[in-house]
């Protein structure tokens, strides 16, 4: 298969799962998350019920313990456009997956070397 | 696995981002010395999938989710480990910064805990399975999982040391959870893989030795 074509396609698989994982993808904590939570008491460790306000009170413990407070306001936080329902979530990841093809692209043609 | 802000102390997150920038420094070596113009849009295209991939939580029991990481995939598919830490890296940067997904003063925690562990267990692993038992893409499937599972057992003692998780609870924790999202991560590694050796046997740096 030709560069262009493999590159086309490749593409247009990323693309397609950058619009469905918004609809596919769990709302279940991630591991980490869900590890912090159990430890924290804020979710049985083998089960699915959170307590929302065990979990608040877990990250106020947790900033107290470490002294970390930074905060971070992202452009699109939890690959969401505020403001915006589904179609912001499709958008975000389509963006996401785009300006890394961009970035990818950018800092490997400056990186690699130019004779080769 | 990504780690948000608030979890390790700032003076211990310093060390990681050192860390972090020594293999991102020998990463870009790697990209000057061993990527050609050739390869530069497939590196592009194997991170925006990893990208969109990571994008996407699957549910495995007990309430929680999972997701690749990819940087096994970028290490065995590019032949280097410092192709999943220079891929990670990037991607670990537009995920933090614009979306929030791990925080910026950890973020040196976790491009070592999934770049580079990622990168060097994937790589060396499927290295080492490969040599032992013959098939490429059952190696690609224990190095996925190992370098996830290890990147977890990492994360928790981490997580130790700055004090947030106790040791054997987050170990445990950890432990149990990643076992099972390294599952994800080892046939999602193994299946694209094969996909990248049938259409472009060429890119492999090293034939998978399976005729696709």
């Amino acid at each position: 298969m030709e560069t262009k074509r493999f590159v086309v396609i490749g593409i247009a698989v990323a693309l397609v799962i950058a619009v469905a994982a918004p609809f596919l993808a769990s709302g279940n904590p991630d591991g980490l998350e869900s590890a912090f939570f159990s430890i924290y008491e804020a979710k049985p460790f083998m089960g699915s019920e959170l307590d929302e306000d065990a979990a608040g009170a877990a990250e106020e413990q947790v900033i107290a313990t470490t002294g970390n407070d930074f905060s971070y306001g992202a452009l699109m936080p939890d690959y969401s456009i505020p403001g915006m329902d589904k179609t912001g979530e499709v958008l975000a990841v389509v963006i996401g997956t785009l300006l890394m093809l961009a970035l990818v692209f950018a800092v490997a043609k400056v990186s690699a070397r130019p004779d080769n | 696995m990504h780690i948000p802000d608030a979890f390790i102390p700032m003076g211990q997150a310093l060390v990681y981002w050192v860390i972090a920038l020594v293999f991102i420094a020998l990463a870009l070596r790697w990209a000057r010395r061993s990527m050609g113009e050739e390869k530069i849009p497939l590196v592009a295209v194997l991170a925006a999938g990893i990208f969109a991939i990571q994008a996407l939580n699957i549910p495995i029991p007990w309430g929680t989710s999972g997701h690749m990481v990819g940087a096994a995939l970028a290490a065995i598919v590019l032949g280097s480990p410092f192709a999943g830490v220079f891929v990670l890296t990037l991607v670990l940067l537009v995920q933090g910064i614009i979306f929030g997904d791990g925080g910026i003063t950890v973020m040196g925690a976790n491009i070592v805990n999934m770049g580079v562990v990622g990168g060097f267990i994937g790589y060396y692993g499927y290295t080492a399975v490969k040599a032992v038992i013959g098939n490429a893409y059952a190696a690609a499937f224990i190095a996925g999982w190992a370098s996830l599972f290890i990147s977890a057992i990492l994360c928790a003692i981490e997580l130790a040391v700055a004090g947030t998780f106790p040791l054997a609870l987050g170990l445990t924790m950890m432990g149990t959870y990643h076992a099972v999202i390294g599952l994800i991560e080892g046939g999602i590694t193994a299946v694209a893989l094969y996909l990248i050796a049938s259409a472009r046997p060429d890119i492999l740096e090293r034939p998978t030795g399976v005729s696709a």
